[in-house]
């Protein structure tokens, strides 16, 4: 697989180290929000079809990426640096 | 027989051997070539029935004329004879057969073959099961398998590359000369890869004229324009076998396989392969016509036996015929025609077939069985009118063509069936990938040509370069006039799948035994599994099946193709590094200097750290560890720690970073100042240790493990950058720029005295987790760490790693008199096994702060990853704390991983109240020691417990007491 | 104090030796620098983008070098500041006075420096990298630099001139990075 970065362009999937699901980012708040961990921590979805994946560019810039890709297809229908998209949650809140 | 003309150099003869015996040929030849210009007609036996076999095809579908090449640790099994390019010295033997090809004794299994059927395997060997381990298998293992490997290590070089492209053409026949030339004068990046090495691909085998020259003319004068295009890589001898996700391809190029021995050069190069598009031109495969007793040698392709003759000057025999269901098959025989070689008849199965030169032609007929034991004698032809043998030494069989569309099936693409072909063409194709040439249906040569300039145009206007279509040779054009003949009716075996002896009976069962999706079929009859992938069984096989149920071919369906396209050797999948150059391998600053004195090194991930160092005298690896660990205790060790991670951590809000990433506080430490810290996992489980030390107020240098150095930054990345992005914090790895050392025992303060340039190391102003920058040995930067791993009074000094070498060797040198002594990781072990100090093994990813006996630590005043999780009710709830476990016996041993048990109590798995996780021998206690996950622990110092060990049957008595074997009141530490 | 202690510690290369190793292959000369000063550069957050020793900070993948300095894009926001023969030098520093407000660390002895230099122009470069990293050498030309993957290894691949090639790796993997450069520099040499 081609994982399409944001700044590098096109970058072979072998650079990269796969996490999953990328409703990571929204780690609750561990002093107000404690009942909201083991949801965190464990019911992630693993959908047959889009799904939005956190991957690490290792041997490579050290960004960890939001990959959106179609499971089924391999088909790679977006990609944000995941600095970012928690930046945007964190302005939104 | 050798023919007149074809494109072979006579100039220069090679000699080969086949089965012992001499022989010569010419290069251009291939083995088979060769063989069939010799007379040679038998080259191998089936994989089932070790039936008498000769090539069917003159290409990479072949599935009889398997040979073994080469001799001792180059010994390949398993090389088809059809594409082994003869070289001068050429050793190569049948294989499959004992004790000779003539006459092989495993042929027994013919005369069993209505035992052998489809699905033997699964009926057969089902019991007593005893049988399985002790006879089936063994018998199974010595009858099966086609050629033997060497036993010996592959002495060839194999390498790698990686190539990127605009256009990637696979094959370079018709199409794909012409759709590489079109997009490489518009000044794309063109890849042209064959697996061949000549260009030219069908063409070569043709006699068909372009623009009235023979077809070696026009691929020539392309040749030498390609050659002047720097955009386009021609890649001979390179098989694209397998497509990947987003245009990745691979490639296997045989560099040296064409040489007796590559020399210096490789053997083999895998390419992966970029590309923005694809054209797959990989041509067609031609199918046969099953028929009683279809498989004796001499009986082939009729396409292959005319490129024998047209490109290598070869026939099997003086007298052929050919047996067709369409007009191609008539034009084999013209060609061997026009090559002197007799035809005895075209047995055409078409009512209403005509001829198209002079030849006999026996129109509306079937070939239904054949003579000749070693090779082929005659054929019996079957029509309205009567029976009748006709004596010829081959049989060309013509049942049409499939497209070659496996590349365009290996993401799961599904082929589909065309009516007016009679073929399964490429369906659903990968994205950035077309089909050209008869790969796509487009037989003809002039067909062939067009699509794949049609082809390149379009590859191009999709990449937004504008291509104009290459001017063409006028070509032959000509239909099939196929009218489909799956199999000939009647009794006999009829081979289908000629490897693996599938025949049109084993069909007939499998469909009786409703065996009949395509995917049972498959395995119930391994139809399509061996060496060839069924390149030339697999559609007639399932045209069979369908006539069985009477579906379409269409409703029957197709199995899909997986890589790789032909085989590929797992040498050059493994690629060429081998022994210590497997993996990368990473060295310690002090590591020559290791070497020197002594050190037997012991692998820990990719490091090579200093195990032990042996003395003179030391014949036990236990007498070099106890040495070293109590001259530590007694005088002053040194330790190469290098191998820790060590992260640079700087930014406004760096304390606040590490306050979430540690369960302990980490913002409040005080500059100059290091501090122990826990890591947890999101769970709550301990993930990782390490000490932080503050350099500036903005400025920390933290460590972890040396397994969890990669991880470990990754995790603080992903705090970084995912959860925290509007925290000030700036990360990177230092671990290979500091050399680091401990320097551990009563004389360390001492001997560190010694080289550093004024700095004071008192008590008073250097204490226990200080941490400061200076200089050492005359004005080199250094760090020095007041920490200890061993319990006693301890520092780590780091130096830029250049200079690591050295710096250990001066500390030696000066502190002989200090009784210095370099230590390695197994006495680094029993030193903070007698601490108590938790390391890998207590860490192992199922422990909590609190097992570890630091649940205090994780702070409920701040919010760290994984302190809420830590805090769950099942978490607190265990009962099992880190304890130390001493000998009642001091001669008895301790045994990691043992299990934990109340003196007496019975030993079930609801009784078991912990493990041991690290044990060592300690000099400093005079026996055995061991730390161990205790329930209860605590409250248990002085209870005499069992230690279980049901592997080795022991049962040992210990002591529970404190993990801190040495100085529980840390009064060495602090001195 | 014994008198021994003054005498200034002799540094050795990545590769263990008092002096660089060199390897020439036909038209492919391959060598280590010991030499190579490197500090990283780190923006924190909300501070300006400095021009340390005159040179603008290059963009993503890019590299830019003049007088024996150079400086290359490692991540967002981040650089490796290089400088040559002038490893022995506290060069963090240096490059923290060049960079004020932004966060430098030494890291000269983190990595291996080899420089690859071809006599003949950038053929024989762009055949060895075919060999060694999966970068496209249309992206990664002259005036870039990445981090990428070589034989297992986290690399920088340099490419400082259509004739060069540098390639920086872990230090302690020194001896394994040599061993997959000069193979594969031999197999390219002709």
């Amino acid at each position: 697989m081609l994982i399409p970065h944001p700044l590098l362009g096109l970058r072979d999937a072998q650079e990269f180290t796969y996490l999953g699901d990328a409703a990571l980012l929204n780690r609750p708040d561990g002093l107000t929000a404690p009942e909201a961990f083991n949801d965190y921590v464990y019911l992630r979805d693993n959908p047959a079809g889009v799904h939005r994946e956190l991957w690490f560019h290792e041997q490579g810039d050290r960004s960890w990426l939001i990959v959106t890709r179609n499971t089924l297809t391999h088909d790679i229908l977006g990609v944000e640096l995941a600095r970012d998209v928690a930046l945007g949650a964190k302005g939104a809140k | 027989m050798r023919l007149q003309g074809g494109l072979i150099d006579r100039s220069k003869t090679l000699r080969f051997t086949f089965d012992g015996k001499s022989y010569q040929g010419h290069p251009g030849d291939t083995l088979a070539s060769a063989l069939l210009a010799n007379g040679v007609r038998l080259m191998g036996r089936s994989f089932k029935y070790h039936r008498p076999r000769g090539p069917l095809s003159a290409g990479s579908e072949e599935p009889n004329a398997l040979v073994e090449l080469r001799s001792g640790a180059r010994q390949e099994p398993n090389t088809r004879a059809t594409v082994v390019e003869l070289f001068d010295g050429l050793e190569a033997a049948s294989q499959n057969r004992w004790p000779s090809l003539a006459f092989d004794a495993m042929a027994v299994n013919d005369l069993l073959a209505d035992f052998l059927t489809a699905g033997f395997y699964y009926k057969t060997f089902m019991w007593p099961r005893a049988f399985w381990e002790k006879l089936y298998e063994p018998a199974i293992r010595n009858a099966a398998g086609l050629g033997r490997l060497s036993m010996e290590a592959d002495p060839d070089a194999y390498d790698k590359g990686f190539l990127h492209c605009d256009l990637l053409v696979v094959g370079g026949g018709a199409a794909g000369l012409a759709a590489a030339l079109t997009a490489a004068r518009a000044g794309a990046s063109v890849i042209l890869a064959d697996e061949d090495h000549r260009l030219g691909g069908r063409l070569l085998a043709e006699s068909d004229l372009l623009d009235d020259q023979p077809a070696t003319t026009w691929i020539a004068d392309v040749e030498s324009e390609f050659a002047s295009l720097p955009n386009l890589r021609i890649m001979r001898r390179t098989t694209v076998w397998g497509a990947f996700d987003h245009g990745v391809y691979g490639a296997v190029e045989r560099v040296a396989d064409h040489l007796p021995t590559p020399a210096s050069a490789v053997r083999q190069t895998l390419w992966r392969i970029t590309a923005r598009r694809m054209i797959l031109a990989a041509g067609a495969t031609e199918r046969h016509i099953p028929f009683a007793n279809n498989d004796r040698p001499g009986i082939m392709l009729a396409g292959a036996m005319r490129a024998y003759a047209n490109r290598w000057a070869a026939s099997p025999a003086d007298r052929v015929a050919v047996f067709t269901n369409n007009d191609d098959g008539h034009h084999s025989a013209l060609d061997m025609k026009a090559k002197g070689v007799s035809v005895a008849a075209v047995i055409d199965a078409r009512p209403d077939a005509k001829a198209f030169g002079d030849y006999r032609l026996i129109a509306g007929a079937h070939v239904t069985s054949s003579r000749g034991r070693l090779g082929l004698r005659s054929v019996q032809v079957t029509h309205d009118r009567g029976r009748e043998w006709i004596d010829c030494g081959a049989l060309g069989v013509a049942g049409g063509w499939n497209p070659n569309l496996q590349l365009a099936s290996h993401q799961r693409g599904r082929p589909v069936w065309d009516d007016t072909l009679h073929a399964f063409l490429p369906g659903d194709l990968p994205a950035g990938m077309t089909v050209a040439g008869a790969a796509a249906g487009h037989g003809s040569t002039q067909a062939a040509l067009a699509s794949g300039t049609k082809a390149a145009v379009e590859a191009l206007a999709a990449l937004g370069m504008t291509a104009l279509p290459a001017t063409l040779p006028r070509a032959e054009d000509r239909a099939s006039g196929l009218h489909p003949l799956w199999h000939v009716p009647g009794k006999g075996r009829a081979w289908v799948d000629f490897q693996n002896d599938v025949t049109v009976k084993d069909i007939r069962l499998a469909h009786k035994e409703n065996m009949r999706p395509v995917e049972h079929l498959k395995r119930w009859t391994t139809l399509g599994m061996a060496t060839d992938q069924g390149k030339t069984s697999n559609v007639t096989a399932l045209a069979v099946m369908a006539e069985l149920t009477g579906q379409s071919i269409a409703a029957t369906g197709t199995t899909i193709f997986r890589p790789p396209y032909t085989p590929v050797s797992l040498s050059v999948l493994g690629g060429g590094d081998t022994g210590t150059h497997f993996r990368p391998r990473r060295l310690t600053p002090s590591h020559e200097w290791a070497r020197a004195h002594g050190a037997v090194f012991v692998e820990v991930g990719q490091w090579m750290r200093a195990q032990y160092f042996v003395q003179p005298g030391e014949t036990h690896w236990r007498q070099s560890v106890d040495r070293e660990v109590l001259a530590t205790r007694k005088g002053v060790g040194i330790c190469d720690v290098t191998t820790l991670g060590k992260i640079d951590v700087q930014g406004a809000d760096a304390g606040a970073f590490l306050d979430r990433l540690y369960a302990n506080p980490m913002a409040s430490l005080k500059v100059g100042m290091v501090r122990y810290g826990l890591m947890l996992r999101e769970d709550g489980h301990a993930y990782d240790d390490g000490t932080c030390a503050r350099l500036t107020e903005d400025h920390f240098v933290v460590t972890t493990t040396t397994a969890q150095a990669g991880p470990v930054y990754r995790h603080m990345e992903f705090a970084r950058q995912c959860l925290w992005p509007e925290l000030d914090v700036q990360l990177i790895s230092t671990t290979d720029a500091w050399a680091q050392f401990s320097v551990a025992g009563p004389n360390a303060r001492k001997l560190l005295e010694r080289i550093v340039d004024g700095f004071d190391l008192s008590n008073a102003a250097f204490p226990f987790m200080a941490c400061a920058s200076l200089t050492v040995c005359g004005g080199l930067r250094a760090r020095l760490f007041r920490i200890s791993f061993s319990g006693e009074l301890a520092y780590e000094i780091a130096v830029p790693a250049r200079y690591g070498h050295a710096l250990i060797a001066r500390m030696i040198e000066l502190g002989a008199d200090l009784g210095v002594t370099p230590y390695g990781t197994e006495a680094l072990g029993v030193l903070r096994i007698e601490k108590g100090h938790p390391a890998g093994n207590e860490l192992n990813g199922q422990t909590t702060a609190q097992m570890l006996g630091m649940g205090q630590m994780v702070s409920a005043k701040k919010d760290a990853i994984g302190a809420v999780m830590s805090r769950r009710e099942g978490l607190l709830a265990e009962p099992r704390v880190l304890v130390g476990l001493l000998p009642v016996n001091p001669a008895d041993p301790v045994v990691a991983g043992s299990h934990l048990f109340t003196k007496d109590a019975e030993q079930r798995t609801e009784t078991d109240e912990g493990w041991i996780t690290s044990a060592a021998f300690s000099p400093h206690i005079g026996s055995a020691i061991g730390l161990g996950f205790l329930a209860n622990g605590r409250a248990r110092l002085g209870e005499v417990i069992t230690a279980a060990n049901p592997l080795q049957g022991q049962q040992i008595a210990l002591r529970v007491v404190s993990a801190h074997f040495v100085d529980p009141e840390g009064e060495r530490l602090r001195a | 104090m014994p008198e021994a202690a003054v005498q200034p510690l002799l540094a050795l290369t990545a590769l263990g030796g008092a002096t660089p190793r060199k390897a020439v292959h036909g038209v492919l000369t391959l060598e280590e620098n010991p030499g190579l000063a490197l500090a990283s550069l780190a923006l924190r957050r909300g501070t300006s983008r400095p021009t340390p020793f005159g040179i603008p900070l290059p963009d993503a993948g890019g590299w830019t070098g003049r007088d024996g300095v150079s400086i290359f894009w490692t991540a967002p926001d981040q650089w490796l500041v290089a400088a040559e023969a002038r490893a022995d030098s506290d060069f963090a520093a240096t490059v923290a006075a060049e960079a004020p407000g932004c966060s430098v660390t030494e890291q000269t002895d983190g990595f291996a420096a080899f420089e690859i230099t071809a006599s003949t122009g950038e053929a024989p470069i762009l055949s060895l990298m075919a060999k060694l990293v999966n970068l496209d050498p249309r992206r990664y030309g002259p005036g870039t630099a990445t981090r990428t993957g070589l034989e297992h290894m986290s690399v920088f691949v340099i490419r400082p001139a259509p004739g060069r090639l540098s390639v920086l790796g872990m230090r302690s993997a020194a001896g394994s990075l040599w061993h997959a450069l000069e193979t594969a520099v031999a197999r390219i040499a002709p």
